[in-house]
C-alpha cells in the first residue's frame, strides 16, 4: 500500500461529483480519483497512490533531471579517484 | 514504462555508484525513511552493491508496522463483531495483535476484506446498507488525502453506515523520535517523495538545522534513489554539516511554506 506507482491517464470522467480517471500502469489499467489533481488531463502521467492520484509527471523535469545526473556523471570521470 | 525505466537504467545505476565511490570520505549510516524505498533498494540489490562504508540503515516508514498495537487490537475486536464488515489494505492482515492478527478473524467467518483504496471500502458500504462497514484507516501522511476523500464522500452520499478506524502518523515525528535517542546513530536521511507531494518540504528544514544532518527527498526508483545518496555525501563534503535538497524534480512538488487554512473545497 505505501508505494506511489506512475500511470498514464487514459480516460477521465465524473463518478458522485468526484473527478475520476482510468489509468493504464504499463498494461494495466485501474480506476483513480484524481479530485485532487483538478488540472489533470488525458495523457498525463500521474503518481497513483491508494487509489488516488498525487502528483502530475512533468516530461521536462524529468528529462532535466536525467541529463544532469548523465553531466554529474561526466563531470565524476574528470575528477581523479582514490589511487 | 515512461518515467520508470529511465530510473532503472543499468548504465546510469553502474555511474552513480561509481559517482558515490569517488565522492565518499567517511562512513555513512543512511536512513531510507519509505518502505518503497527499502522495496527498491532490495528488489535492486543496491544494498550489496553500494561502497561498503555506506550503511543503508531501513526507515520507520512502513505504516504497517509503526501500527500501534493497541489499534491492531481494537480492529480484530471491531473485525469479530457480527454485522460488521471491516475492510483494510491488505498489508495489515498479517500484523500481529497480542492474540491474533485479521486473517485469523477472517479465517472464524469474520468478513474481513482487503481493498486497494478507501473508496473501494466506500462502496462496499454503499452495496451493503444495513452493514456496518469500518475501513482501516491507517498510514503516512500520504494516505490522509485519500481517507479524508472517503469520509467527505460518505457524508455527501449521506453513507451513515461507513465508519473509518483512524491510525494516522507523520514522518517528522518520526525523524524526531529517532535523533532524539541516544541509541541511533543515523547520518543522513533520504525523505519519500511521495510524502513530500503531499505536505511539502517545509517541516523538514528545522530538523536538518537541529539534528545537523542532511535530508534528501527522492524517489523511489534505483537512480532516483543513487541521486540522493550522492547529493547527500556531496552536499555534506560541500557543506560540512546540514543540508536538505528535494530531488523529484519529474512529480511537481511545490510546497515549500506551511499550509495555510483554507475555505476552499480542497487543495494539494
Amino acid at each position: 500500500m505505501c508505494l506511489g506507482i506512475p500511470a498514464k491517464i487514459i480516460e477521465l470522467y465524473e463518478t458522485n461529483g468526484m473527478k475520476m480517471a482510468k489509468v493504464d500502469f504499463g498494461g494495466v489499467v485501474k480506476e483513480a480519483c484524481m479530485e485532487y489533481l483538478p488540472e489533470a488531463k488525458i495523457g498525463d502521467y500521474t503518481i497513483i497512490h491508494v487509489g488516488f492520484g498525487l502528483s502530475i509527471l512533468d516530461e521536462q523535469e524529468a528529462m532535466e533531471t536525467l541529463d544532469l545526473l548523465k553531466q554529474i556523471d561526466a563531470l565524476g570521470d574528470e575528477i581523479p579517484g582514490p589511487a | 514504462m515512461k518515467y520508470i525505466d529511465e530510473y532503472r537504467d543499468a548504465d546510469l545505476t553502474r555511474k552513480l555508484l561509481a559517482d558515490i565511490q569517488k565522492i565518499i570520505t567517511r562512513p555513512w549510516n543512511l536512513m531510507e525513511v519509505c518502505g518503497g524505498q527499502t522495496h527498491s533498494i532490495i528488489r535492486s540489490g543496491l544494498d550489496r552493491m553500494l561502497p561498503s562504508r555506506i550503511n543503508l540503515i531501513h526507515g520507520p516508514g512502513c505504516p504497517v508496522c509503526v501500527t500501534p498495537l493497541e489499534l491492531v487490537d481494537k480492529a480484530i475486536a471491531l473485525a469479530s463483531l457480527p454485522d460488521v464488515i471491516f475492510t483494510s489494505y491488505g498489508d495489515m492482515l498479517r500484523v500481529p495483535g497480542s492474540s491474533r492478527d485479521l486473517f485469523a478473524v477472517k479465517a472464524a467467518g469474520g468478513d474481513v476484506r482487503i481493498v486497494y483504496s478507501p473508496l473501494d471500502a466506500l462502496q462496499i458500504a454503499k452495496d451493503n446498507p444495513d452493514i456496518t462497514v469500518i475501513f482501516f484507516a491507517i498510514g503516512f501522511e500520504t494516505t490522509a488525502p485519500a481517507n479524508a476523500m472517503a469520509i467527505l464522500q460518505a457524508r455527501a452520499q449521506g453513507l451513515a453506515n461507513f465508519a473509518v478506524l483512524v491510525s494516522h502518523v507523520t514522518v517528522p515525528a518520526a525523524i524526531t523520535a529517532l535523533m532524539d535517542s541516544p541509541d541511533v546513530q543515523v547520518d543522513g536521511f533520504l525523505a519519500a517523495g511521495h510524502v513530500c507531494t503531499v505536505m511539502g518540504f517545509w517541516e523538514y528544514e528545522p530538523l536538518a538545522e537541529k539534528y545537523r544532518i542532511p535530508i534528501v527527498v527522492t524517489g523511489f526508483e534505483p537512480v532516483d534513489i543513487l541521486h540522493g545518496i550522492l547529493d547527500c555525501v556531496r552536499n555534506w563534503n560541500l557543506a560540512g554539516s546540514r543540508c536538505i535538497t528535494p530531488m523529484l524534480a519529474r512529480s511537481r512538488t511545490t510546497a515549500t511554506s506551511p499550509p495555510r487554512p483554507s475555505s476552499g473545497k480542497s487543495s494539494r
